[in-house]
């Protein structure tokens, strides 16, 4: 079949391409999907006139078609996972102008980092009571601190005590809540859909 | 796909831009619309919307977006040894993926006979 034409080198590079520009998909789905293109240029070649060559440039160019894939699924995903990462890479996926990009993605991380400042503050409640925690100097709410990794102000008492903990611990929860959903429905009102016809007959 | 000079041309052009945006937005309907009745696999999918849709397009261009209908949960796929000698890949919509196809299906028609009806004076005018 195909080996007897000697087509095999050819096709073998252009999945080898693809399975490299696909790295950081999920080791099953780049198999699924190296399995299918295969599939599909035995097929094409089998029948047509053409065989391999034609089959390969219907699919275009390796690096283009492994982007077009990543990008897909990636915001796929990205809408219905809770890994910020994951999250991450679907906005850099997503269309939409630079600028909404960037601040989206500037919004994200920055939800990230309170949410880290949050669950680290109950950390540190945990792990050094007397140290960690909400605290304030009496007569001057304007000074509350929340005391993360370092020492409260001289003269200060805690407002919460071990409420903290379950407190930072829901707030980071609701933080890390409205941060995905916001850029998930970013990606979702964005999605740059690479399926466009290119012929025209 | 292989395209000429002048095809280039056209799809280059304010009109083809804005074909492309219009078969674009079309596709997923009518990539249902093939599976509606039935599992096919990625090149029967193609066939069908080069004999039936005169949507000419690229392998490269379906394969991506089945795959992105079937992290949708729109599509679901399967294996099967046939006799070709090599395994096909068959896609059929799930219980999402058909309910998907009819609000899609019943918003294009609404759509495409009110634009009729709006354009018939447009059309009447190009015949004579």
């Amino acid at each position: 079949m195909i080996d007897s034409t000697g087509n095999a080198p050819k096709i073998e590079k252009y999945l080898a391409r693809v399975r490299v520009a696909l790295r950081g998909l999920p080791e099953r789905e780049i198999d699924d999907i190296l399995r299918e293109l295969r599939s599909y240029v035995d097929e094409f070649a089998g029948k047509e006139v053409p065989g391999v060559e034609a089959a390969l440039r219907s699919l275009g160019d390796p690096l283009e078609l492994a982007r077009t894939y990543r990008s897909e699924n990636q915001m796929v995903r990205a809408q219905c996972s809770g890994s910020p990462l994951v999250i991450l890479q679907g906005l850099r996926h997503a269309g939409g102008g630079t600028l909404e990009r960037v601040t989206t993605t500037a919004l994200f991380v920055l939800g990230y980092f309170g949410l880290g400042i949050l669950w680290a503050a109950a950390l540190e409640k945990i792990l050094v009571p007397s140290r960690g925690g909400l605290w304030y100097i009496p007569g001057n709410l304007w000074s509350t601190t929340l005391v993360v990794g370092g020492n409260p102000p001289a003269a200060a008492v805690e407002l919460l005590g071990w409420w903290i903990v379950p407190i930072a611990g829901l707030a980071g929860l609701a933080v890390k809540y409205f941060t995905d959903r916001i850029a998930q429905w970013w990606i979702g009102r964005y999605r740059r859909s690479t399926s466009i016809p290119r012929s025209v007959n | 796909m292989a395209r000429s000079g002048p095809a280039e041309a056209f799809v280059d052009s304010p009109i083809g831009k804005w074909e492309v945006q219009l078969r674009k937005g079309c596709l997923e309907l009518a990539i249902f619309g093939c599976l509606w009745s039935g599992k096919l696999y990625g090149l029967e999918i193609l066939r069908r919307l080069e004999s039936d849709a005169d949507l000419v397009l690229s392998a490269g261009t379906v394969y991506p977006l089945l795959s992105r209908l079937k992290a949708e949960g729109l599509l679901k796929s399967e294996w099967v040894e046939g006799d070709a000698g090599h395994p096909r890949k068959y896609y059929q919509l799930t219980a999402a993926g058909r309910r998907r196809a009819m609000e899609m299906a019943k918003l294009w028609t609404r759509f495409s006979a009110n634009l009729k009806g709006l354009l018939s004076p447009v059309l009447k005018e190009d015949g004579k």
